[in-house]
């Protein structure tokens, strides 16, 4: 696999804000590669880099197989996180005017807009003002523009989020279907979306790269076993969990050498545990002594939902 | 698509540039624009010919009193028309171009025309001619009416001095257009940068005037230049030469300027 992009050492701060903080990643050629984090985590900001519509305070950005004179831009397509259009210009008249702009000549660049618009399902939108566009044609008509001239790379940043369910799914299977032409680097903040289309993920917090790689990579080796246990809400019980709690968070596994992790959330009872065996015996245990009032004891494998809650919680 | 660089090039620059007359289109600001310099220009030689009767109707005179006002010359009539364009005109210009760069920035429009291969050059380029053939457009159309009225209710004017004072006044206006590009680059309020626009151009003005040994040869003097040419008494100094070369400079500069400003800019979008 070729790389088609290399960053290293990304940085941008806004004054004193450091919102990108370093990272350093790639991107192989034909990935789809999203780029997860919670709001706030420097997503939109190492977009624009990527982009080159904002400079980085510092840091390089590589792409693969570019002469020095030749320009980048060339090979990316570009969403932004909310597209805004001249609403005065139609579907069509934007997507022509994006093809001429990308080097397409006049002929090419009516039928390249024709074939994207069809393809997002925009054609018999397509001599309607942009004014009077819904949310979803919008971010349909950000990919065929961004897509009109087949770019390598199609950058796009949070391309669902501000969809209503029905747009979403829309945006989800087109994506899903141009990532087998091309290559794909988005950002969300949910992970479902990441998990659905990508390969590859990167995980951002705060400017920092958490963690990185192919998801089944990841998946494997952060599979953890735990415990989820339901309790009722009385005085007893919650007692109980909040002493597990505090006696996990501080021996780190001296006093509790069984529990590498443990959360409460309301009645319920998170544990990541060593051994599942023996942990299982001492809590089941512990709970009669305590007389603690179990609602529900489930025993299984953590998912990648709880390693991203992990990760971007520090 | 790299082989074909420079006809890309201006075949950009066309679509901008297509794109931007589209908008001054759709927008009837290719209309409403030029039909205020008409109002403007037909207001002066009407006005100026109706006045006699205007106060005699205005009632504050006592009975009897016969109003003698020497009608003013062609010449005065039009350059008179041209110091109208200077105020409202510009202004209304201005206006309509305080966003130019900084309301497609703020928007987000810029950002999606940008990540495009366009050269800035070519971006502000099509700006720039655009809001050249507006305001020359507009100077026109608002110039022919006041001469057909001039002609009409006071006098001959004649077609060099026509073309001289029209070429003169262009110029200027020309100059504020740059100016207003420059400005809409640098701010990104609209609002300030039409403040700093019409401070500058009134400043120029107000300086060629007061002080034409120190600021005869910076664009501001082509507003007297203009009148002169319209009075046929109009000297053709090098000072004259040097206020032509100075404006064409300024207008270049502010125009490279611009584009260095975005391209070097943190933040393009
Ligand atoms: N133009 C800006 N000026 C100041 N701070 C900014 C600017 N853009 C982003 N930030 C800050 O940088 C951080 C990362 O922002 P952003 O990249 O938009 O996050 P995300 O897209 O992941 O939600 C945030 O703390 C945000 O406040
Ligand atoms: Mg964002």
């Amino acid at each position: 696999m070729s790389t088609l992009l290399e960053v290293s050492g990304l940085s941008r701060s806004f004054g004193s804000v450091q919102a990108v903080n370093g990272i350093e990643f790639s991107v192989g050629e034909g990935r789809c590669v999203a780029l997860l984090g919670p709001n706030g985590a420097g997503k939109t900001t190492t977009i624009r880099m990527l982009a080159g519509l904002l400079k980085p305070t510092s840091g390089a950005i590589k792409y693969a197989g570019q002469s020095e004179r030749a320009d980048v831009r060339e090979g990316i397509g570009y969403l932004p996180q909310s597209p805004a259009f001249y609403p005065w210009m139609t579907g069509l008249e934007f997507a022509v005017y994006a093809g001429k702009l990308c080097g397409l000549g006049g002929r090419e660049a009516g039928r390249s807009a024709g074939e994207w618009l069809e393809r997002v399902g925009l054609k018999d939108a397509a001599k309607r003002k942009i004014g009077g566009y819904s949310g979803g044609m919008k971010q349909r008509l950000g990919l065929a523009q961004a897509l009109i001239h087949r770019p390598k790379l199609l950058i796009m940043d949070e391309p669902v989020s501000a969809l209503d369910p029905v747009g979403r799914r829309e945006v989800l299977e087109l994506i899903r279907e141009l990532k087998r032409e091309t290559t794909v680097l988005f950002s969300t903040h949910v992970l479902h979306d990441a998990e659905e289309l990508c390969e590859d993920i990167i995980i951002i917090n705060k400017g920092d790269i958490a963690l990185q790689g192919s998801l089944e990579g990841i998946r494997n080796s952060y599979r953890k076993p735990i415990i989820e246990l339901t309790m009722e809400p009385d005085e007893g019980s919650s007692r109980w969990a909040r002493e597990l709690v505090a006696s996990v968070a501080a021996g780190q596994g001296g006093s509790n050498p069984l529990l590498a992790d443990a959360m409460l959330q309301g009645n319920e009872l998170r544990l990541s545990v060593r051994e599942m065996e023996e942990a299982r015996s001492h809590l089941l245990r512990s709970i009669v002594d305590n007389e603690v009032k179990l609602v529900r004891l489930q025993a299984g494998y953590s998912t990648l939902e709880d390693l991203f809650m992990k990760v971007v919680r520090i | 698509m790299s082989k074909g660089g420079k006809k890309g090039g201006t075949s950009r620059y066309g679509a901008l540039l297509g794109k931007e007359m589209l908008e001054l289109a759709r927008s009837m600001k290719l209309v409403w624009v030029p039909l205020v310099f008409v109002a403007l220009g037909i207001m002066q030689p009407v006005s100026i010919y109706y006045m006699p009767l205007i106060l005699e109707h205005g009632g504050n005179l006592p009975e009897g009193t016969v109003i003698e006002m020497p009608m003013p010359l062609p010449s005065e009539v039009m350059s008179g028309t041209l110091s109208q364009f200077g105020v409202i005109g510009i202004l209304v210009l201005v206006l309509v171009y305080m966003g130019v760069v900084s309301g497609e920035r703020s928007s987000g429009t810029a950002s999606l025309i940008l990540v495009k291969p366009v050269s800035i050059m070519a971006y502000l380029g099509s700006k720039l001619t655009a809001m050249l053939l507006l305001a020359l457009l507009s100077l026109l159309c608002g110039y022919l009416a006041a001469w057909y009225y001039t002609d009409l209710l006071i006098g001959k004017f004649a077609f060099g001095e026509f073309l001289g004072s029209f070429l003169l006044y262009g110029l200027w206006l020309a100059f504020a257009m740059a100016a207003t590009l420059l400005f809409s680059t640098i701010l990104r309020s609209s609002a300030g940068a039409a403040a700093c626009v019409l401070v500058l151009l009134a400043l120029l003005s107000i300086a060629a005037n007061l002080a034409p040994h120190f600021a005869g040869w910076l664009p501001g003097a082509l507003n007297s230049y203009a009148a002169q040419a319209a009075n046929s008494t109009i000297e053709y100094t090098d000072v004259f030469v040097w206020v032509i070369v100075c404006t064409v400079l300024l207008i270049a500069g502010a125009y490279a300027l611009s584009c260095t400003l975005l391209r070097n800019s943190a933040t393009i979008d």
